[in-house]
């Protein structure tokens, strides 16, 4: 039997990659190096890049610095890097030491999810400050012989200092030393290179009110940008493949279009999210004040913390309490405690039960050990029991936390009874 | 007061005792065997020697001493080596002298399963540390946690790992191993009698790969490889690995006077040829040892089994010894807790021990005097691999086989020549099966594009190339294939079958702990595992409660019944196309592809011993179809004497009891191969009996079947012949038969088989 015959034979056994889809025969590759579809690659800033006898795609584009996209201009990028060097303030997306130009905001396309020495990237695209203007460049993979082409283009391009992404540490870079792995020996070494991963800053600032932070969202939920006609971002592999085998770009400049904007709104991205930081932006909500004020308390920036939370004191909203809370513990830090008690004895009254629960638990501690005042200390003690019974799942950090608490509360009431302290608890 | 009995003196009990001696069925001793050694090699550093010698070896065995010739050499090498032989330091020598020598150079270790490679680094991590050298051994798979996962990628100079995570982790990123790649001397492939069947043809492929990408990066290792006794290490050595190897069996390792029982327990009845339970011998011989502190190993087939006799023993001599000092190992037990047992039993703390076949395998556990095998473990090395436990390198041993009643046991037991004197199986693969080929050529494209005449090991590929771009998986461009889809291909690939759809078994007895006991492929699951089948895993029983066909799960539940289900199986079996062909005037044996048409229809409630039939019920199931290779054999004389029905019931008689013998002779699980028997077969209209591959596309079983018929046949002869029923029974013919001539004409039909074969 011939090899063909079987393996239609054993088709059903054989998984496909995926449905066969429609369309004319494949075409043999190209033998010549004509590029097909000259004119309107042409048409759309495109042009061939050559290099070691293959070539790739290079589309250039400028914008000037006053073009609108979303809520900010292009130029509101270079008073956002001149506000971080003004600031000092320690900050994973601070551009302290940078100039504006320093900041190449990158994003890929590839043919696949997840890394892998089989996902090609079929688009590289950057944008950066260039004088007045700013400066867009995507370099295409018109076929997957031109690898060599592509990274050549892309690495005698650009200046690394610092990459500006989306979720790209865990992605785009990555896959990135992958791909140039299997060129390394023709193209030059890829640089060291700092990274802001906006996708992260993201999740911190708005993961209370956007549920999947995908970029196309974080424009429409905070930025004020609509996408029009957008290709999804899914459908990129499908669409490469449909323009391999037909060369026409016409499916594939969707894709293009869709890689710029998404590199284009990384600029009005970072740009926000420095304004939102240094509060810069009147606009910034109660919730997104308090989230920034916890992010610089994570960062132990305590000093830009207080500020931050102090800002929120007479809010009259939601936000407040948290905020009290919250200012509370930065004042623990800095051993303040007179302001620290009095915020957390209105957190036992107004806060959440959680704030309640840990106001409380915090008093309980400062009347023992500090003020060694037993008696202040239990009714603390017994507040947080109360709270944390009615508020009780089984969850195993809910039951180490009964546990804590009956301990303190046996500490204490031994401390005060010395000899009867047993069963009090009870 | 009574006085422990020592070894020699249970062993003359065994021979007197009247209950005891006529279940002795065979008494097979095997001589004591000094150790040949060798100096040490002349360029083995002194870092190592000396390391060596603080560990008590001065000299090695002489197969140690040939490996590590060979190997420096760079010669591939397959060494044969018994159980506890020392075959570790066969690769460990080579490897760790080469890394002395260069310490960029770097080696790759691949078992079959976690927890060796996970003894393993722990006994080349001892060696290392003994020398003090500053040399990176890393295990890498699942359990590795991401934060070291890079370390070992970098700077490991051994990797330990499983073929699966060379499938599926390593290959597929192999641009974050560079370094491994670039620098790798070794590949050492351990336990290779593992990979066969279909999972051998699976491992030759993942190792294609490898070497693909090895000669990418610019490296061509040297492969070392160890397998127990089987008939064809060489042959299957250099079949996985596809590179010329050199056999190494001179192994220089002592052992002592070793005992090899074979015991059958007595029949309670006669005429239904039923015996009196393996378990409840074994307890009996096992305790006999234990009781005296005699350090016994007992190999049970299944977790239960091992859990039954594990409660027997530690009853039996809990005054004794106290519980802790028998224990039971099987896979499920932690790890820490495999460690301490294995430790209790090197130390000599613990003095029994019930395992599974998970003990069969290289973990260290020293020398015990006594061996138990509960029922025969299915194959004749993995029955010597469970002898090799027992035998100290001075001082006696012994070995008891305690027979089940399954036709296998019986047959075995019955044959003491088969197991003596017969070469062990022969272990096949064939990497060339087209469904598997196809994937790992799917897997391959992925790490690299395939260039225009390019093999991938010795398969030819073009059209498959081509296949696959037709398909729109690939994309050729110039003279280069691309793989061009979103997919991740390895991840849909499982080493450990051939076809993708398994149904999957759910036990959910323990509705606190549901769990998954095993698979089957789609095929057998349509007369297996039908709702209402009682489903036999590992001796127990298990009602199916609800099979879901679209999802491909079966859950099931344990139960307790007198009865045993089977579906009838409609069968239509055509053959497509006839690529080898023999025989005379009389018979014809054919081997080619077929295709089978599988239908289930009905299913019977059958009651054990009486077989009376208690029960029936439809199944709704949909058609299956299977494309695979299939011998077979067929009468061209008419068969005069037989009636139509005594025919077909002698045919259906001869299929059952080829059955059972078949497997024996390819070395595979007895449900690989399908025996179908048709009075007129569709291509030639002649009385004929059909052997296929399970597997699509077959993997070579068939074609095996296929040259060695005459002896299946005879030995079938044999094994019908010795059985003890008057009429037929499951442990010969089965029991679709009702005829009182059954058996007769099944000794009939294979004569006239045999000697038109002749």
């Amino acid at each position: 039997m011939s090899l063909k015959n079987k393996l239609n034979r054993l088709k059903p056994h054989i998984s496909s990659g995926r449905e066969k889809p429609e369309g004319k025969p494949l075409k043999k590759a190209e033998e010549t190096p004509e590029i097909p579809f000259r004119e309107v690659w042409e048409q759309e800033k495109v042009s061939p890049f050559y290099f070691d006898g293959q070539y790739c795609l290079v589309r250039e584009v400028n914008y000037p610095l006053d073009h609108q996209h979303g809520d900010y201009q292009f130029g509101d990028l270079l008073e956002a890097v001149s506000l971080w060097n003004r600031e000092k303030t320690l900050h994973p997306l601070s551009a302290a030491g940078h100039g504006p130009g320093d900041l190449i905001f990158f994003d890929t396309e590839t043919t696949g999810l997840g890394g892998g020495a089989g996902n090609t990237i079929f688009l590289l695209g950057h944008a950066s400050i260039s004088g007045s203007s700013l400066n867009l460049k995507q370099h295409i993979l018109p076929g997957p012989g031109s690898e060599v082409a592509l990274y050549q283009s892309f690495l005698e391009n650009v200046d690394y200092t610092t990459l500006v992404t989306y979720n790209g540490k865990a992605f785009d870079w990555p896959q990135v030393k992958t791909r140039h792995t299997l060129v390394r020996d023709h193209v030059p070494k890829l640089p060291a290179y700092g990274h802001f991963d906006l996708y992260h800053a993201a999740r911190r600032m708005w993961k209370h009110k956007i549920e999947r932070m995908k970029l196309s969202i974080v424009e429409q939920e905070v930025l004020g940008l609509e996408r029009k006609d957008d290709i999804p971002g899914f459908l990129a592999p499908m669409i490469y493949f449909d323009f391999l085998e037909r060369k026409n770009p016409e499916g594939l400049l969707g894709v293009i279009k869709h890689n710029e904007t998404d590199i284009l709104s990384l600029v009005t991205l970072y740009t926000h999210l420095s304004f939102q930081l240094l509060g810069r932006d009147q606009s910034r909500s109660a919730k997104e004040t308090f989230e920034v004020g916890r992010w610089f308390s994570y960062l132990g920036e305590s000093g830009k913390a207080k500020q931050t939370f102090s800002g929120l004191l007479n809010a009259g909203n939601e936000e407040e309490i948290s905020a009290k809370h919250a200012l509370a513990f930065e004042h623990k830090r800095q051993k303040e405690w007179g302001e620290a008690v009095s915020l957390w004895k209105e957190c036992t009254e107004k806060g959440s039960a959680i704030q309640r629960l840990e106001a409380s638990i915090e008093l309980a501690k400062h009347y023992e050990h500090r003020e060694k005042n037993l008696e202040i200390a239990l009714r603390y003690c017994r507040l947080a029991e109360n709270i944390h019974k009615d508020n009780h799942r089984s969850t195993k950090k809910d039951m180490k936390l009964t546990v804590e608490l009956e301990k303190r509360l046996k500490r204490i009431s031994r401390k005060q009874f010395p000899g009867q302290a047993q069963d009090s608890s009870n | 007061m009574k006085v422990r009995k020592s070894m020699q003196e249970i062993l003359e009990d065994l021979k007197v005792s009247e209950s005891v001696k006529r279940n002795i069925v065979h008494w097979h001793t095997i001589e004591e065997k000094e150790a040949l050694t060798k100096d040490m090699p002349e360029d083995l550093s002194e870092i190592l020697r000396s390391a060596l010698e603080r560990r008590g070896i001065s000299r090695l065995y002489t197969h140690q001493k040939s490996s590590y010739e060979q190997i420096m050499k760079g010669q591939s090498i397959v060494a044969v080596t018994p159980t506890a032989s020392g075959k570790t330091l066969c690769y460990n020598l080579p490897v760790l002298q080469s890394i002395i020598n260069d310490p960029n150079a770097r080696a790759l270790y691949m078992f079959p399963t976690k927890a060796l490679a996970q003894d393993q680094k722990s006994e080349i991590n001892e060696l290392i540390q003994e020398a003090e050298l500053a040399i990176n051994s890393y295990t890498y798979d699942g359990d590795t946690p991401s934060n070291i996962r890079q370390k070992v990628r970098r700077a490991g100079h051994i990797v330990i790992t499983n073929p699966d995570m060379l499938h599926s982790a390593i290959l597929p990123h192999h641009t974050k191993w560079v370094s491994l790649f670039e620098n790798l001397k070794y590949v050492v492939i351990d336990e290779l009698h593992i990979y066969r069947g279909v999972f051998g043809s699976h491992v030759a492929n993942v190792i294609r790969r490898l070497k693909r990408i090895c000669n990418y990066y610019g490296s061509d290792p040297v492969f070392v490889c160890t397998s127990a006794t089987i008939a064809n290490p060489l042959e299957l050595a250099e079949g996985l690995t596809e590179k010329e190897m050199v056999l190494i069996d001179n192994n220089g390792a002592p052992s002592g006077r070793k005992h090899f029982l074979f015991y059958n327990p007595p029949v309670v009845n006669i005429p239904l040829n039923v015996r009196r339970s393996a378990t409840l011998e074994t307890r009996k011989l096992a305790g006999e040892f234990l009781k005296n502190k005699i350090q016994t190993i007992v190999f049970a087939r299944s977790r239960v089994r091992v859990e039954i006799l594990l409660t027997y023993l530690q009853e039996l001599v809990k005054h004794k010894l106290g519980p802790k000092a028998i224990r039971g190992y099987r896979g499920g037990y932690l790890p820490t807790e495999r460690r301490e047992i294995e430790k209790g039993l090197r130390s000599g703390d613990i003095y029994g021990v019930v395992s599974t076949n998970a003990l069969e395998l290289g973990v260290d556990i020293g020398q015990l005097q006594v061996c138990i095998m509960n029922g025969y473990p299915g194959t004749i090395a993995s029955a010597w691999q469970q002898a090799g436990r027992a035998g100290r390198r001075h001082g006696e041993s012994v070995v008891i086989m305690v027979a089940s009643s399954s036709p296998l046991d019986q047959y075995v037991i019955q044959n003491p020549d088969y197991f003596f004197n017969r070469s062990p199986e022969t272990a096949r693969i064939n990497p060339d099966n087209l469904i598997i080929l196809i994937d790992h050529i799917k897997c391959a494209s992925y790490e690299l594009p395939f260039k225009k005449g390019e093999t991938f090991g010795a398969a030819e590929i073009e059209e498959i190339l081509e296949y696959l771009t037709e398909e729109r998986i690939l994309h050729q461009n110039g003279d280069k294939w691309y793989w061009m889809n979103d997919a991740f291909p390895a991840h849909n690939i499982s080493l450990r079958s051939a076809s993708q759809e398994n149904v999957v078994i759910i036990d959910q007895s323990d509705v606190a702990n549901v769990r998954v006991i095993g698979e089957m492929d789609t095929f057998s699951a349509m007369t297996l595992l039908h709702e209402e089948a009682i489903y036999l895993h590992q001796g127990i029983q298990f009602q199916v409660e609800k099979l879901d066909w679209e999802e491909k799960k079966a859950f099931v539940r344990e139960v307790d019944v007198d009865y045993f289900t089977d579906a009838n199986l409609a069968v239509q079996l055509s053959v497509l196309e006839e690529d080898k062909h023999r025989g005379n005037e009389d018979t014809e044996i054919g081997f080619g592809d077929v295709s089978v048409r599988a239908m289930a229809t009905i299913f019977k409630k059958i009651r054990f011993e009486t077989h009376e039939n208690i029960g029936s019920g439809p199944i709704f199931l949909p058609e299956e179809e299977l494309h695979t290779s299939s011998a077979w054999i067929s009468l061209n004389k008419e068969l005069s004497e037989f009636g139509d029905d005594r025919l077909e019931e002698g045919l259906i008689g001869t299929s059952q009891a080829l059955k059972h013998i078949a497997p024996l002779f390819v070395m595979c699980d007895p449900s690989d191969v399908h025996v179908v028997p048709q009075v007129k077969a569709a291509h030639n209209e002649k009385p004929t009996i059909f052997f296929y591959d399970r597997y699509p596309g077959g993997i070579g079983l068939s074609e095996k079947i296929y040259s060695g018929l005459e002896e299946i046949l005879s030995q079938t002869k044999q094994m019908v012949k010795n059985c003890q029923c008057a009429e037929g029974c499951p442990s010969c013919i089965g029991t679709d038969t009702t005829s009182i001539h059954s058996k007769k004409d099944v000794v009939k039909i294979l004569d006239l088989f045999l000697k038109a074969a002749m």
